[in-house]
């Protein structure tokens, strides 16, 4: 019997003990690495940073988009300029954009939760401009079913008419949400927390996007127009207005300048090098270096999609690296340039979906682009009125294309849109393509939407066409 | 409160319930007129439930655990007294004979085998209901390895190693396959009643692969290690018996009379097993063209690091070392076998020990130094361990174990696929003309560094040398532990028992490194500390002649701390100083804490029925501090029991001996990692002044509930013609569900992981062991002992809804290993050729062949089977034995192959390569190279307008999307590299048949010996790892562990193997 007890004591103790530390048990629990509560100004910078950091990064978006519109080339490692890919490599880009976007969608509902729609505002423009990416890139994305994991774990793919009419529905929103006498916000690295700036920015998007599907949907396009213009809106205004991050000293440096640190793989494509030259484009020596051991050209290009072997007989330091400019530490990554604004607008006039001078406007574009890279107004003038340069109001898709593909020169990803948009510049395929010459004209699927969203992505496939490199999106009409 | 109590005491009834049971079944004592007791002859120590029969009228007892035996007897009396494992003896007796002392001699084959089971509790193997494997100090000692796991490989059935790469790198242990889809499929380890931690910290950087905990724990000082193998030898475990449990029993000084002093040297030498095959007839270059000038593109080619260039047929050419001036091209065969040293590892120990009746103790200390066959890595370790016992009175007894690790490493081999810091990512694109002695001296006259490239490496020696990741790692497990007799039948014993680490890392990357120039500097400190607490009480009775029983009730308190502290200066201000401050760039700093608990309850119970069936229960309940409030208590039951057949049904036959039947079954749950129930912001370093924070990629998961396995397992042993052959079987079929898996999701859902209950995994399997005394004489004795085992899984679901068909355990490129639904665990996900309807490969319009736009499955990396065999030949002191290891099935992605044949260093890339190899004649017309070459007869010397012609022409082989053959003609660069993105082609056959270990040992005779003072001497020669006698995959060794995670089946660049040859001395005086 004795034993007995000491059992029952002994257990009785134990049993005790635990009831009493299940609440300690919970307690230990408690993370003590992170914040269970977000700040909207902290996600503000980190959402932007990161969405931004991806848009610059070199062999994730520059990879695809600037070689393949021809303004950078590889001397070394030549697959992606000969467009060999695998699903692998657009994998970062896609992730990154969307989990930028959740830290968006958190900052739209603290300021819900906050009532300071500035937040709302600026949160939507910026998600609106990944989404745009995105689509812009891939056409078909998960967008009306993304990001609500608890709801969707494989949300379905959106036709990319959606998403542009979606992004164009945010951007409204946004516009009606900014409010430069509401609630101020921080954390905006882009405009410094200036709310007029973000509804410039906002219609300056709205316009970018108007014109995307313009070839396929005139008639929203010319709505968002007539929209912004009821609205009393206007529209990023000279060169300091620029949508665009200014980076910093490193670790906050530009992801180009970081690249070129360590690595050797690029040149300017001879494509935009040549017809710098032909132009006697006062914007060569800032989008080129010379070459490192002097020629008599003194920039040389070189030709996209060459084999390895083929590249590097070039010579390295005989052909030019991309001008300085874009691999300086503070850099700036441009989301939209006034220059690119300008030449929406020539373009909504040319069309007719404003009563605006093109033409006027068009040479206003040089200008701005030109001025964005402080040359003087003096060469500015004189590169204007060259004959090669001036606007040919029977091809406007030829002058805009030609031009905004000279000024968007390091927006690799808006210089591709564009180029699939407006067809001009006319480029011949990479000298060792392996599309039977023809240009990429989109990204493929990260190879995870296959494993981890199999269903929606078929559909997708199903509905857009093959999973390739030369699939025609919606919004590029042949 | 008072609920809680209920639900709480709920779970325990069954335990409270077993303890009233046995508590009541107390009996009442009969009288006697012979008593005695019953010894083992050769240990001198009680014998308990030894049968003890009356010939003439069938009454019997058994003895007690103290030998004794009492029966009442008519008269006189033929006694005989028998046990399993024992020669039966007979004893007459007389009425006036009282008390008898009997000796029982060991039967040959010992059967009734004392295994260490769960808790460390000693049992008798025969009443055991599952599976369980002992190696004993011999087994594992005399061949020593550096890292302990390696020592298990291919001598237990089950136990699947899967060696490091190099020679100083992680090893990975699994039993019974993997039963977690995403955790820790890892044993537990348990060192003298301590669980210890195994984890591999691969921390932030430096690409090393960091040796897994366990091995800081000195071989010399086992004593035995015995394999509890999943979760029915281990259910006491609970939470951590999942994948089996590893029990580490150290030596003590029990049992030594006087005072005894063991020496031990061992000594290796270590070199490459396997290196892979080189081609030796091109060198560096592009297209057949190359010219150094400074080797980063100023020459001809001389950026490019691949051996697409030029004939070595000793034509001139400027190369890195001739400054500019022309000199032979040449092949160097052996520049990456040059590299690589012979390592050498020194182990030498002492040990004293000694006992007396109050008390005893050992204690030893050991050194072990290693250099590696990298230049320059280095590890060494001392290790002092005190293992004592101390009788306060004769009922309570103090024991403490201490046992101090000090790891020192000065240098780790660099792995993996890092520029600044990995050996074969430079080696795998060597130039073959690269005369690797020129590279030796890797600074020049200026005091600069100089390679053959210059574009992505630095100096493979500088890389040694410069580029360093030390490490030391201070450990102390020690325990304390008090055991009180309370009664005759009843013990309690109290045990703390601590694990605790600290693990420091510099790790450098100089100024000037290719890629790095500014190096950089990282400091990391690891702190773990486990400690367990636990209390046992153990009733352990004979109740009657026919039932005895045995039960125990304990509780645990576990608590564990983990802590990381990365710092680094990105880039380094001035060369050559390695101090955090030192740095142009502001510090990354980063750390994190994690702490969790568990409380524990449980109780075991046996039930003895005449020494031949044996009932067995086990009850266990864990409150986790890693789980919701309302799920942090479980509770999981075990049953097994066994039958020795032979004793019930009173068999006694030459041919069967023994006879055993055993079966059982289990639950055990398993807890989540600390902090993940409850979604958190992260923040980042700030950009400028504007501090950030986002959400974490991972969406937690506030209601995670345990995970749950339950196993079943039924066995069989018999003994065969009087003990000469013992076969061991078993088969288990184990079912993991509601496992906690971490599964990846599609990034637009905003997350790319969730946390979520799901997944079914099936594993099922059959082991075989069988020891066969295949013959013996009086000197000479060849015994050989066989295991086999195989294992087949099957992942059955990973989310209820059925939402998601894969999860992703790892990748490298392009290849995922997957735990995909209604496949094996740890399929290989990936690229796969194009086939048309008829299974031909589509080649493209350029030559090269098409990619499934589909991922397909090319593979698992589980083995089918495993096997041993070990054959030892003994004549008198003399003993050889060889260990000869399979692993049979499942696949391995080779990135070393694919990469070698992109870089065209490798043999397999010659055919087609020029036309004494096969190579077809083509010219491009015009001699322009952007044309498509154009096919010509082999022998031709000119193209039809005389264009040069190229004998380095192949064609794929396969057809055209329209069916027919294709025909385009390729040179040899563009076809290799046309398929590297094809990951089917780099998918291997895994399977490979080792001579694992192969042991001579002499054991001096006493009589020359105890004159000099020795009580024993014994020399060795041992070789481990010598030959990989069977394999598929080229140019690599298919045993290699990217880490010990469950990504496994994936090669990326890893460290040649080796072989380890040494010899090993031990004294005892």
């Amino acid at each position: 019997m004795k034993l007995k007890y000491a059992s029952l004591i002994f257990l009785s103790i134990l049993l005790f003990s635990i009831t009493s530390c299940k609440k300690e048990l919970v307690k230990i629990n408690k993370n003590p690495n992170a914040a269970q509560i977000a700040q909207p100004n902290y996600l503000l910078t980190a959402a932007t940073k990161s969405a931004v950091d991806e848009y610059w990064a070199i062999t994730r978006s520059t990879n695809p988009s600037s070689l393949f519109v021809q303004q950078w080339a590889m001397i070394q490692y030549t697959d992606p300029d000969r467009y060999i890919f695998t699903n692998n490599d657009f994998q970062e880009f896609w992730t990154v954009e969307y989990s930028s976007i959740v830290n968006l969608n958190e900052i739209i509902n603290l300021a819900d939760a906050q009532q300071n729609t500035n937040y709302k505002g600026v949160a939507l423009v910026l998600r609106s401009w990944a989404f745009s990416l995105l689509t812009d890139a891939f056409g078909d994305i998960p967008y009306s079913q993304s990001i609500q994991i608890d709801k969707y774990l494989t949300p379905a793919y959106d036709h990319q008419k959606d998403v542009y009419e979606g992004i164009l529905n945010d951007l409204k929103n946004a516009q009606a949400a900014l409010d430069p006498n509401g609630k101020a916000i921080a954390g905006d690295i882009i405009y410094n927390n200036n709310i007029s700036l973000w509804k410039k920015f906002a219609n300056a998007l709205r316009l970018r996007i108007a014109l995307r599907i313009s070839d396929r949907e005139p008639e929203i396009s010319k709505q968002v127009l007539a929209d912004i213009q009821n609205e009393g809106g206007s529209f990023i205004s000279n060169n300091s207005e620029i949508a665009q991050l200014l980076y910093l000293n490193s670790p906050n440096q530009n992801p180009i300048s970081n690249y070129f640190d360590t690595r050797d793989d690029y040149r300017i494509s001879k494509t935009i090098v040549d017809k710098l030259i032909q132009l006697h484009d006062p914007r060569l020596p800032i989008y080129a270096n010379k070459t490192a051991d002097p020629t008599p050209q003194q920039y040389v290009g070189l030709p996209n999609g060459l084999l390895v072997g083929d590249a590097s007989n070039y010579g390295f330091s005989k052909t030019s690296k991309p001008g300085t400019y874009f691999s300086n530490p503070h850099a700036p990554a441009v989301i939209i340039s006034y220059a690119e604004v300008l030449f929406d607008r020539a373009e909504a006039a040319a069309r007719g979906f404003t009563n605006e001078n093109a033409e006027n406007l068009y040479n206003q574009a040089i200008l701005a682009s030109l001025g964005q890279y402080n040359i003087s107004d003096a060469d500015a003038n004189t590169y204007v009125n060259l004959p090669d340069v001036q606007y040919d109001a029977t091809n406007f898709k030829k002058s805009i294309g030609d031009q905004k593909w000279i000024a968007l020169f390091g927006q690799g990803l808006e210089a591709y849109a564009e180029w699939r948009r407006l067809d001009y510049p006319q480029l011949q395929p990479a000298v060792a393509g392996v599309l039977n010459g023809q240009i990429p004209l989109r990204f493929i699927y990260p190879g995870t939407e296959q494993s981890l969203n199999g269903k929606s992505y078929q559909q997708a496939v199903a509905d857009q066409g093959p999973d390739v490199l030369t699939t025609r999106l919606w919004f590029d009409v042949k | 409160m008072f609920r809680n109590f209920i639900v709480l005491f709920k779970n325990f009834k069954v335990i409270t319930g077993f303890i009233f049971i046995l508590l009541s079944l107390s009996a009442t004592a009969q009288t006697f007129s012979v008593n005695g007791t019953v010894i083992s002859k050769k240990t001198g120590q009680p014998l308990t439930a030894v049968t003890v029969t009356d010939k003439g009228n069938k009454q019997s007892a058994i003895t007690d655990e103290n030998g004794n035996f009492k029966l009442d007897l008519p008269g006189k009396s033929v006694l005989v007294f028998s046990s399993v494992g024992y020669k039966s003896q007979e004893i007459n007796v007389s009425p006036n004979t009282t008390s008898i002392k009997v000796s029982l001699e060991e039967e040959e084959d010992v059967l009734n085998e004392v295994v260490v089971t769960a808790l460390g509790i000693s049992k008798e193997k025969k009443s055991l209901g599952y599976a369980v494997q002992e190696l004993k100090s011999k087994d594992i000692s005399e061949a020593k390895e550096t890292n302990l796991v390696n020592e298990l490989a291919g001598k237990i059935a089950g136990v699947n190693v899967t060696n490091s790469q190099g020679d100083m790198g992680s090893s990975r242990i699994i039993i019974r396959g993997e039963t977690s889809i995403d955790g820790n499929n890892q044993p537990l380890f348990v060192v003298d009643g301590v669980p210890v931690d195994n984890s591999q910290l691969l921390g932030t950087g430096g690409s090393r692969d960091f040796a897994n905990a366990i091995s800081d724990i000195n071989s010399e000082d086992i004593e035995s290690i015995s394999v509890l193998k999943g979760p029915n030898a281990a259910a006491l475990y609970g939470s951590r018996a999942a994948a089996g449990v590893i029990l580490i029993k150290t030596k003590s000084g029990k049992n030594k009379k006087g005072l005894g002093i063991t020496l031990n040297s061992n000594t290796t030498f270590s070199n490459l097993l396997i290196l892979p095959a080189y081609q030796n007839s091109f060198g560096q270059g592009s297209n057949g063209n190359f010219s150094f000038v400074d080797g980063k593109g100023g020459g001809i080619n001389d950026g490019v690091d691949e051996s697409w260039g030029p004939a070595l047929d000793g034509r001139l050419i400027p190369q890195f070392n001739s400054k500019g001036v022309p000199v032979p091209f040449v092949a160097h065969p052996n520049n990456v076998r040059d590299f690589f040293n012979t390592g050498y590892t020194l182990n030498n120990g002492v040990a004293i020990a000694g006992s007396d009746e109050k008390y005893d103790f050992r204690f030893s200390y050991n050194n072990q130094k290693q250099t590696g066959v990298i230049p320059n890595s280095e590890q060494g370790k001392n290790s002092f361990l005190l293992n004592t016992s101390y009788h306060i009175t004769p009922k309570l007894t103090l024991h403490a174990i201490a046992n101090y690790i000090r790891d020192d490493a000065g240098n780790l081999p660099g792995a993996g696929g890092k520029r600044s810091t990995s050996t074969m990512l430079q080696f795998t694109w060597f130039g073959r003309q690269v005369d690797i002695s020129q590279l030796k001296n890797y600074l020049d006259a200026d005091g600069n560094t100089f390679n053959w490239n210059n574009s992505y490496y630095s100096n493979p020696y500088f890389v040694a040398y410069e580029n360093t990741v030390g490490q030391r790692r201070d450990r102390i497990i020690g325990s304390v532990e008090l055991n009180y007799k309370i009664g005759k039948n009843l013990v309690a014993n109290l045990r703390s028992g601590n694990d605790y680490y600290t693990d420091r890392r510099k790790l450098k990357i100089a100024y000037g490194t290719s890629g790095t120039p500014y190096g950089s500097y990282e400091e990391d400190a690891y702190t773990l500390s486990e400690n367990n607490t636990e209390a046992t009480l153990d009733f352990n009775k004979k109740i009657n002649r026919d039932f005895s029983i045995d039960v125990l009730a304990g509780g645990n308190i576990r608590s564990n701390s983990y802590e990381e502290n990365d710092q680094m200066a990105p880039k380094l201000a001035v060369s050559g100083v390695y101090t955090l401050s030192n740095s142009r760039d502001p510090l990354i700093s980063s750390n994190y804490f994690s702490n969790l608990k568990t409380y524990s309850l449980f109780s075991s119970a046996q039930i003895g029925y005449r020494n031949y069936a044996f009932l067995n229960l086990t009850a266990r309940n864990d409150w986790s501090s890693t789980l919701p409030a309302e799920n942090l208590s479980y509770f999981y039951p075990s049953i097994n029991g066994s039958l020795i057949l032979t004793q019930a049904l009173d068999i006694k036959s030459d041919f069967l001996s023994y006879a055993k039947v055993r079966g059982g079954w289990s639950k055990v749950g398993k807890a989540a990692d600390a902090y993940q129930l409850i979604n958190t912001y992260n923040f980042t370093a700030p950009f400028g002044s504007n501090p950030q924070q986002s959400a974490a990629s991972k969406d937690l998961n506030p209601n995670l509930k345990p995970e749950t396995t339950t196993s079943a397992e039924a066995g069989a042993e018999v003994g065969l013609f009087n003990g000469a052959l013992h076969l061991d079987l078993s088969v288990y079929n184990t079912n993991s569900i509601d496992q906690i898996l971490s599964v990846d999701v599609s990034p637009s859902t905003g997350y790319t992981k969730k946390l979520i209950n799901g997944g079914k995994i099936n594993n099922k399997g059959f082991e075989a062991q069988a020891g066969i005394k295949a013959f013996k004489a009086s000197k000479f004795s060849w015994d050989v002992n066989l295991n086999y085992s195989q294992n087949h899984s099957e992942v059955l679901e990973l989310d209820k809804e059925g939402r998601l068909q894969s999860y992703v355990l790892g990748s490298d490129r392009t290849v995922q290993v997957l735990a995909a639904v209604d496949q094996p665990y740890g399929t290989l996900f990936g690229n796969a050729y194009l086939r048309n309807a008829s299974g031909q490969i589509i080649v493209k319009a350029d030559g090269t062949p098409a990619i499934n736009p589909a991922k397909q499955y090319l593979g698992k990396f589980t083995p089918d089977w495993l096997g041993g065999i070990n054959n030892s030949f003994t004549y008198k002191g003399i003993n050889l034995s060889f260990l000869v290891d399979a692993r049979i099935g499942g696949s391995i992605y080779s990135n070393t192959n694919r990469t070698g044949t992109y870089t065209g260093t490798l043999a397999t890339t010659m055919p087609g390569r020029d036309a004494a190899h096969g190579g077809l004649a083509y010219y491009y017309p015009d001699n322009k190279t952007s044309l498509p070459a154009v096919q010509l007869s082999n022998g031709a010397t000119a193209g039809p307008g005389g264009e040069t012609v190229y004998h380095d022409g192949n064609i794929f082989p396969g057809v055209t999307e329209d069916g027919k053959p294709n025909t385009t003609i390729l040179p040899a660069q563009q076809y290799y590299k046309g398929f590297t993105n094809v990951d089917e082609q780099f998918v291997y056959d895994a399977s490979f048949v080792k001579l694992r270990e192969v042991k001579l040992s002499y054991t001096l005779p006493s009589e020359w010996i105890k004159n000099i003072g020795f009580q024993s001497a014994t020399v060795s020669l041992v070789g481990r790892n010598l030959w990989i006698i069977y394999k598929k995959v080229p140019n690599i060794d298919p045993e290699t562990a990217f880490n010990t995670g469950n990504a496994q089946g994936l090669e990326d660049l890893t460290l040649p193997t080796v072989r380890n040859i040494g010899f090993n001395i031990n004294l005892k005086f």
